[in-house]
């Protein structure tokens, strides 16, 4: 237990050393996806706002609700997509990586910032384009945006730990990779992402309570919705994030050195 | 010091360690370490017992049949693979050539690819941008440094990967069988370069099929055989004066 700490914890700390390829590799990977494409990565830009204009425009409720409804979806879709591309990513991480970790001996961590940053800064073109939306459809611009701030930090601490967790069920059970992929593509209409709950009963009340997710979306959400700080959410994410890491030094520490032989 | 000490290393390939719903396959056996086992428990026996010790100034020639163990040994010396059993201590930078395309992306251009290869084997920006110019001169490659990776050759890629691995003048430079993919005047410079790292002080431990090549290049032989060390010679080199044949890299590839 300890010694897997401590490997995890060098393996980390090599990574953080050798901070510039990763970097410079995300930038690499980012600038491969867009190459010889008019828009460039703007086209995350596109594709965020479309997703967003076509969940408003077919499930937009009638009357009062209408109002908030656009920065709702804007911000579930916002979160859902950032998740559910690190989660998609992270399960073949060390398969796409085998050429890089046959041949070179970078600390494994350094693959999980790779991807870390590299969805962060896709992230961000979203975060624009999200921004403008609230912007425009009018919830009032309060101090409590702040908490949505934090939230969204908060997604980004636990995003290596839960990279680390996944990369390592996908080396060392394939099938999962398969699994995580159909679930996340289900996920999406058990997760309050374009739905909203207002304390109805059935299906939707399990999906809102018992789904994870939900917390993860609502700490960036409701401080922009309802003006203030939800504890609730806050706390939750915090454990699961705490015990995502958890979970993920010790994956880093006991079977870093495996990972090689199974990919 | 620069040194190398392995105490009776082995290394075991455990096949169908993953966990997986669908039903175990068949592995054919063919040449190589020995596969053992059967069903869900098959291993292949690499590195069996390795022992040996390199000194300053020592350069190994590794030869042997496919799957005698060479590439595993040397991944082993890198730091690559963890061995099962036994113990390596190792003393000095050491920088390896496998494959040639690892490092590189074939979008980047040439010279990118030199700044990523050099942050990846820990070098500083200022490091790389002094050695930059050596690098892309040594390599020959001319205009073409600024074209992208795909728009290579073989050999090409190969004189980019030769030129940066030993640009920062490692102390232990590990290479596998592909070197000879450069044409005859590379080669002759490549092995000049090689000279002047192993008279530095250097360990260069090569595997190679080309009896000239390390004979030419090398002053220890050591042969493998399924895993397991069956010779290990100290060469009287022919080299000076006396090439074993004008071109030592040919036959290779
Ligand atoms: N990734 C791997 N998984 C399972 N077996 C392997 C793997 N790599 C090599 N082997 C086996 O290990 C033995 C030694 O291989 P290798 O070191 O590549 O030999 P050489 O380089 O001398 O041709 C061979 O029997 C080969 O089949
Ligand atoms: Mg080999």
């Amino acid at each position: 237990m300890i010694a897997a700490l401590n490997g995890a914890v060098d393996d980390i700390s090599k990574a953080m050393k050798l901070h510039r390829v990763w970097i410079a590799l995300a930038h690499e990977d980012i600038g491969d996806q867009h190459r010889r494409t008019t828009l460039g990565p703007l086209w995350l830009l596109v594709n965020y706002v479309a997703f967003v204009g076509t969940f408003v425009f077919v499930f937009q409720p009638a009357g009062k609700d209408a109002a908030g409804y656009a920065a709702y979806v804007a911000i579930g879709l916002l979160v859902w997509f950032y998740l559910m591309e690190v989660m998609s990513m992270s399960v073949s991480l060390f398969q796409r990586e085998e050429s890089f970790i046959e041949g070179t001996t970078l600390p494994l961590f350094v693959y999980v910032m790779r991807l870390a940053l590299q969805s962060a800064i896709r992230a961000g073109y979203a975060i624009a384009g999200c921004v403008v939306i609230l912007l425009l459809s009018g919830p009032a611009v309060t101090s409590s945006w702040l908490w949505s701030g934090a939230g969204l930090l908060l997604i980004l601490l636990v995003t290596p730990a839960m990279i680390t967790v996944f990369a390592f069920l996908g080396a060392f059970f394939p099938d999962s990779q398969f699994i995580v992929g159909n679930l996340l593509r289900v996920g999406m209409f058990f997760t309050p992402v374009f739905w909203v709950y207002n304390g109805q009963g059935g299906v939707q009340e399990y999906a809102y309570h018992w789904n994870p997710f939900t917390y993860f979306l609502e700490i960036v959400r409701l401080p922009i919705m309802d003006g203030e700080l939800p504890v609730h959410a806050f706390t939750v994410t915090i454990i699961i994030s705490l015990a995502t890491w958890a979970m993920a030094l010790l994956l880093l520490g006991r079977y870093r050195k495996q990972v090689i032989f199974i990919i | 010091m620069v040194s190398i000490k392995l105490d009776n290393v082995s290394l075991v390939y455990k096949l169908h360690e993953k966990l997986t719903l669908s039903a175990p396959d068949r592995r054919v056996a063919g040449p190589g370490g020995r596969i053992e086992g059967s069903g869900r428990k098959q291993f292949v026996q690499a590195l069996d017992g390795v022992s040996f010790e390199l000194k300053a100034g020592d350069r190994l020639g590794l030869v042997g049949p496919n799957g005698a163990g060479k590439t595993t040994l040397l991944k082993v010396l890198y730091g690559i693979y963890e061995p099962s059993a036994g113990t390596v201590a190792i003393e000095g930078k050491v920088d390896a050539l496998f494959n040639i395309n690892i490092g590189f992306r074939r979008e980047a251009t040439g010279r990118r690819n030199i700044v990523l290869r050099g942050l990846i084997s820990g070098w500083t920006e200022a490091e790389i941008e002094e050695k930059m110019e050596d690098i892309i001169a040594f390599s020959e490659l001319g205009d073409f440094i600024d074209l992208p990776f795909k728009a290579y050759s073989q050999g090409m890629a190969a004189r980019l990967a030769f030129s940066a691995a030993t640009a920062l003048d490692p102390e232990i430079l590990l290479m596998d069988e592909w070197i000879g993919a450069g044409d005859a005047s590379f080669q002759d410079k490549a092995k000049r370069r090689m000279d002047e790292l192993a008279e530095k002080a250097g360990i260069i431990v090569l595997a190679s099929h080309s009896e000239a090549l390390i004979q030419s290049v090398c002053t220890k032989k050591m042969t493998l055989r399924s895993g397991r060390i069956e010779s290990f010679t100290t060469e009287p080199r022919t080299r000076a004066g006396k090439p074993a044949s004008s071109n030592p890299f040919s036959g290779i590839g």
